[in-house]
């Protein structure tokens, strides 16, 4: 097995981290989805450490406020208990979760263990058991997660680890930075081993695999794989960052300056050679011997490194009584305090009668099922609640005037309900990206936006182009660009700010104390300052082969223009057109010019055959065939039901958050449009949905949308619940008025739903403290976004209609008598809504269950790095997942960790076709999810767990 | 002479608890109550016969300073830093006159008798008062961290917190030669270093999930209030004093 090979075989063990500028919402555990989910959290653990339930005190709180209903949890705990053979003592073990397991840790108490009177058989029996009989599987448990520079602080108190950790998160961040900085790091583009060879002076000829190899000889390591992993988990955020890069052949950034896993190792290791190279544990050889001839002194340094040992035995280490005494008390205290806990566990038990040694494994059992057991039954709980709720008779829906079509998110619940509540509209939920993948390059803009799931790649490009003249806003904006860059680069220079502070320092005031005691009018002052966007359209025709020809040339002579005049090169344009004929296609040059002008043109200006032909197939790539119109309106169409019996608007509406100060910005846009706001896709889908070409073949398949019906492109603000509407000229001036009317009443809904939201949302009395939230640079909590996320419901609205959910479940549109019998929108649904469902809901759960570990910490603390990332202070690992304040609320949980409870209202065939063909299948079939089947044809309720479908409800 | 060895002696200005850990007479709490009593018998002593202090006696009461620096530097134990840092102070009382030095050691010692009930109640929850297991208290019990953070801060003689403010004050009336500056800048810094290594160490950082995490009991937060009513009234005390 070479390096790479047993570098590959553990990467899947590191986090996913996509860059924060699209924040995309993901299960850090991904790479452990081909394991059912209680093993992958046990793996997880025992790799990462920390939390991945809840405390048991948590979840008794909940069982306390009654959302964990008695039987669920009794019937889980009795099917735990079964498998183990344990079930004659379900009243203890019952007693054990609600009232002993909370105070666990109140057991080991060194002041109880002082007067307690011990059985002596049960420590005997612990001594017995005790790992300490074995001292080398002793010694390589303490040594285990940890490098040879951490042993070598362990062992000798240097702080090594703090210098080596420091180093490496200085180059790295350079060298991966994405124009954060105001000096580059040079050579980038040899990649990052090449150019830290350079950067550290080294005269190593190799590549990093050579590197690595030979420092894993130097350092004698045994279990390579293991230790690349022990280095990997040092700094986990970034190796994940390295890892995505490397694995993405699309990111810009990566093709500019290539990095891999390989060469991060290689970094890592040369300064763990760097700085152990002089000191007395240089290998993993000699630390054998050192600590077979010094074992119980490197126990006990290990042990006080890792925070195990307690006072009194650092106390005697300090003054350096028998190491050997001091070591073995230590393990005899332990043990001690183990027995203590269980001999207090059999007082809190007292009817349960069995031996201390039988109560030991009985304790152990309990004690490593009751995170999973507390979990399901409170899913369970909800499970039965909803299950209610959605089976109750479908309420009469009157013909309605509107329907608002929502791309799919919790924080839509309120206002769907809200507007239905105000008259006669119809709401539906579609999936993220309204299955429209498109490359999105705004007007003003020169790069493309992916505004589909990270797992799909857009094949359609979409340009936004000005449908009036722009002359002010282009003044206004080179204006407001060059004034914005100038200040900026006056801040950034080493030398500058000396002197700008106290010149032009003020101007900083107006942002600063504006944006602190006066929000709103700062805010309004810096919107007039904005540039006003003209009325834009988007590109949807293809271009013909010829236009696409003109285009690229056109890109192409610009481009030698620019570079021609910056170097003072005065063309003609038939001389310019021969230089271009001579670059793309090789003809004869007949002017001359210098070699190097020649070379910058075709080598860093890319104007060459090979661009001719890239730029060529990139526009041919923009805008849609006939016939893929007429496929993505057809297909949104069907998977949210909608095909007969259109009300006279359609309105579509996506959604965007608004925040000030605020890097985690885009985790509260919309996750399954690549972190950015889904207006585009919805404002493509209207235009698509009012061409009359695409109505007349959509007719032809049996969808026939009136003539009279409109699509109006909205966007739907979460911080505010604001609807805004675009694309409105499409309306003549009597349907304008009717409008009207429907713009009140989402004005009103909108009103209502912030009143409802407010009760929510920490320190917000009254609406207006609510929109301020949005342009408030020292608010960290300017929405809830997902937290509380819990279930998606994939069926029609008539069964989910006016139940308050609380922004808490993902509300899909679904009719499985539209689905054809191989359950193609159900396994669509599948495929995009429900993987980015799991990743919102996981990463929301792994945040709060340990924000440590697989969150990113409170945001007060954070700065952002490189432009990919935040990390606390001025330097830490890579913050992955979500903040503190985005999921916890004064120290509490606010989100409520579940899993994503996925209700599907459909046949179980069809349910079980969808789950065949879907890619989300293993991630289904591992528990991962939920999967809740109402069959309301079979008359059944099913839930697939401990790998079937069982039956939990039988309808009336 | 004689009253100045006694002194020099009964100030902390030579390392006797040496001998005491050494032949572990005595436990190291009671170490730390031993050289308060003497300090305080050192003080009224030298109010009651006039003395003063030659150079030879501020270069060993330094000289004792710096080695108990060393070894404050090296241990995690609450008594044992308390009864280092005294001794750290001591050319304070050997260099000024008691009138200047009084005050700033009697903040010291209640500022020390904190940090004392703090090992008090380590010792009782923890089973010793070594602080190095017990890491992050300010996130899991906010009144041990919060009444350690007052004490660390007043001993790292930060303002307005009194300690500081007799340390400015002395420095504003006191004769500037060269030992004066050397004894001012290491007790300046070495009470700084000191106390904010106790901080980073137990204060803060990622609370210990081994450890069963036990708050002040309210008989415990009444002595720590006092004892911050105390120090804030010798710190309006000497407001008052600097700008008489």
């Amino acid at each position: 097995m070479s390096i790479i090979d047993k570098l590959t075989a553990i990467q899947d063990t590191i986090p996913h981290y996509w860059p924060i500028g699209s924040f995309i919402h993901h299960n850090p555990l991904k790479g452990f989805e081909d394991m059912h989910f209680k093993d992958a959290l046990a793996k997880a653990q025992s790799i990462f450490g920390g939390r991945v339930y809840m405390e048991p005190a948590y979840y008794l709180g909940l069982y306390d406020e009654g959302k964990i209903q008695l039987p669920c949890f009794e019937k889980n705990l009795l099917k735990m208990l079964k498998e183990y053979s344990f079930e004659a003592h379900e009243e203890e073990a019952k007693q054990f979760l609600m009232e002993v397991s909370p105070q666990w840790e109140s057991f080991r108490s060194y002041k109880k263990l002082k007067v307690a009177q011990l059985d002596m058989d049960l420590v005997r029996h612990l001594e017995v058991e005790s790992l300490y009989n074995n001292k080398k599987a002793y010694v390589e448990k303490l040594l285990a997660d940890m490098t040879l520079y951490e042993i070598h602080d362990a062992m000798f108190d240097t702080n090594e680890k703090e210098i080596i950790e420091k180093e490496i998160i200085e180059y790295i961040s350079r060298f991966l930075d994405e124009a954060q900085a105001t000096i580059h790091m040079d050579n980038r583009d040899l990649g990052m081993f090449n150019t830290f060879k350079i950067y550290e002076g080294m005269s190593y000829k190799g590549d990093a695999q050579s590197y690595v190899e030979s420092a894993l000889e130097t350092l004698k390591i045994k279990d390579v794989e293991a230790y690349f992993l022990t280095h990997i988990l040092k700094l986990h955020g970034w190796a994940g960052f390295i890892k995505y890069r490397s694995q993405d052949e699309n990111y810009f950034s990566q093709k500019e300056h290539p990095s891999s896993l390989i060469d991060y190792l290689a970094i890592r290791l040369y300064f763990e050679l760097k700085y152990t190279e002089k000191t007395k544990l240089n290998d993993f050889e000699k630390l054998d011997k050192y600590i077979e001839d010094n074992h119980a002194y490197a126990c006990l340094k290990l042990l006080q490194n890792k925070g195990k040992l307690s006072g009194k035995y650092i106390d005697d280490m300090e003054e350096h009584k028998g190491y050997t005494k001091i070591l073995e008390a230590y393990v005899g205290e332990e043990i001690r305090l183990d027995a203590l806990q269980i001999q207090e566990v059999q007082n809190a038990l007292p009817t349960l009668n069995a031996t201390l040694t039988f109560l030991e494994i009985f304790i152990q059992v309990l004690r490593r099922e009751e995170g999973f057991i507390w979990l399901k039954s409170l899913e369970d709980s909800y499970i039965y609640t909803y299950v209610d709720a959605f089976i109750q008779a479908p309420k009469p829906q009157e013909k309605p005037l509107s329907a608002a079509t929502f791309c799919l998110d919790v924080r839509s619940e309120t206002i769907r309900r809200k507007i239905e509540e105000s008259g006669a509209y119809i709401t539906f939920g579609a999936g993220g990206f309204l299955g429209i993948p498109i490359a999105f390059v705004e007007f003003d803009k020169a790069h493309e936006l992916l505004l589909a799931p990270a797992i799909v790649k857009p094949q359609n490009i979409v340009f936004e182009v000005p449908l009036e003249d722009y002359h002010e806003y282009s003044t206004k904006n080179t204006m407001n660009k060059t004034s914005k860059k100038v200040l900026s680069d006056l801040k950034n220079n080493p030398y500058t700010p000396y002197i700008m502070v106290e010149a032009i320092g003020w101007i900083f005031s107006i942002n600063l104390f504006g944006k602190t005691f006066f929000p709103k009018k700062t805010n309004a002052f810096f919107e007039n300052l904005k540039a006003k966007k003209p009325k834009t359209t988007y590109t949807l025709d293809k271009l013909s082969k010829s236009t696409i020809e003109i285009y690229v040339r056109k890109l192409h002579i610009k481009i030698i223009k620019e570079k021609l005049n910056s170097v003072h090169i005065v063309l003609s344009e038939e001389e310019v057109e021969h230089l271009w004929k001579h670059l793309v296609f090789d003809a004869r040059l007949t002017i001359e010019l210098p070699e190097k002008i020649l070379y910058a043109l075709k080598v860093e200006y890319h104007i060459s055959q090979e661009d001719y032909l890239i730029q060529k197939e990139k526009l041919s790539r923009v805008g849609f065939t006939l016939d893929e119109k007429v496929m993505y309106l057809e297909n949104f169409l069907k998977m949210i039901g909608q095909v007969k019996d259109f009300p006279k608007f359609f309105t579509i509406v996506g959604h965007g958050s608004v925040s000030d100060n605020n890097p985690f910005e885009s985790a509260l846009d919309c996750g399954a449009c690549g972190g950015s706001i889904s207006l585009p896709n919805t404002r493509t889908l209207c235009m698509i949905g009012n061409n009359k070409e695409v109505r007349e073949r959509l007719v032809q398949n049996g969808i026939d949308i009136a003539e009279e019906v409109r699509f109006i492109p909205a966007l739907h603000i979460t911080t505010t619940d604001e609807i805004k509407f675009y694309d409105t000229e499409v309306l003549d001036r009597e349907e304008i008025v009717r409008f009207e009317q429907v713009k009140e009443d989402f004005s009103r809904a909108s009103m209502e739903a912030r009143e409802e939201r407010m009760a929510f949302l920490p320190n917000t009395n009254s609406q207006e403290e609510m929109l301020i939230k949005s342009m408030d640079w020292s608010e960290p909590r300017p929405e809830w976004g997902l937290a509380g996320n819990m279930g998606v419901f994939a069926g029609p609205r008539s069964s989910a209609k006016n139940i308050a959910f609380n922004n808490r479940l993902f509300l899909h549109s679904y009719d499985w008598k539209i689905d054809n019998d191989n359950a193609d929108i159900l396994t669509r649904i599948f495929d995009g809504p429900l993987v980015v469902g799991e990743w919102i809901n996981l990463e929301h759960y792994f945040a709060t269950v340990d924000n440590r570990v697989y969150g990113a910490g409170s945001k007060v603390y954070h700065n952002v790095v490189s432009k990919v990332g935040v990390y606390n202070g001025n330097y830490s690992d890579l913050k992955i997942g979500l903040p503190s304040q985005s999921v916890l609320l004064e120290g509490k949980a606010y989100h409520e960790p579940v899993r994503l409870l996925t209700f599907m209202e459909a046949p179980l065939d069809k349910v079980g076709k969808a789950v065949e063909n879907s890619i989300a299948k293993p991630f289904i079939l591992n528990e991962w999810i939920r999967p809740i089947i109402i069959d309301k044809e079979a008359k059944k309720v099913y839930s697939y767990e401990y790998g079937e479908f069982i039956v939990i409800k039988e309808l009336p | 002479m004689l009253i100045n060895i006694t002194l020099l002696f009964l100030f902390a200005g030579i390392p006797y608890y040496l001998l005491f850990e050494k032949t572990k007479m005595i436990s190291h709490e009671k170490i730390f109550f031993l050289s308060v009593m003497l300090v305080l018998t050192g003080m009224y002593v030298a109010y009651s016969y006039p003395h003063e202090f030659g150079t030879p006696f501020v270069i060993v009461s330094l000289l004792s300073a710096v080695f108990s620096f060393y070894k404050a530097s090296r241990t995690t134990n609450f008594y044992k830093f308390a009864y280092y840092l005294l001794f750290v102070n001591a050319p304070i009382l050997i260099l000024f006159s008691l009138e200047q030095s009084a005050l700033y050691f009697i903040a010291l010692i209640l500022t020390l008798m904190g940090v004392y009930s703090i090992a008090k109640h380590y010792e009782k929850n923890y089973g010793s008062a070594n602080y190095h297991s017990v890491t992050g208290v300010i996130v899991i019990t906010p009144f041990v961290g919060g009444f350690l953070s007052i004490y660390l801060i007043t001993l790292a003689l930060y303002p307005p917190f009194p300690s500081a403010l007799f340390f400015l004050h002395t420095i504003f009336v006191a004769d500037i030669s060269v030992l004066w500056y050397v004894v001012v800048l290491f007790i300046f810094f070495a009470n700084f270093i000191l106390a904010m290594r106790v901080m980073g160490k137990t204060v803060f950082g990622k609370p210990n999930g081994k450890i069963h995490y036990v708050d002040l009991t309210r008989g415990e937060k009444t002595v720590h209030f006092l004892i911050f009513i105390l120090l804030f009234i010798l710190t309006i005390w000497e407001f008052k004093e600097i700008f008489k």
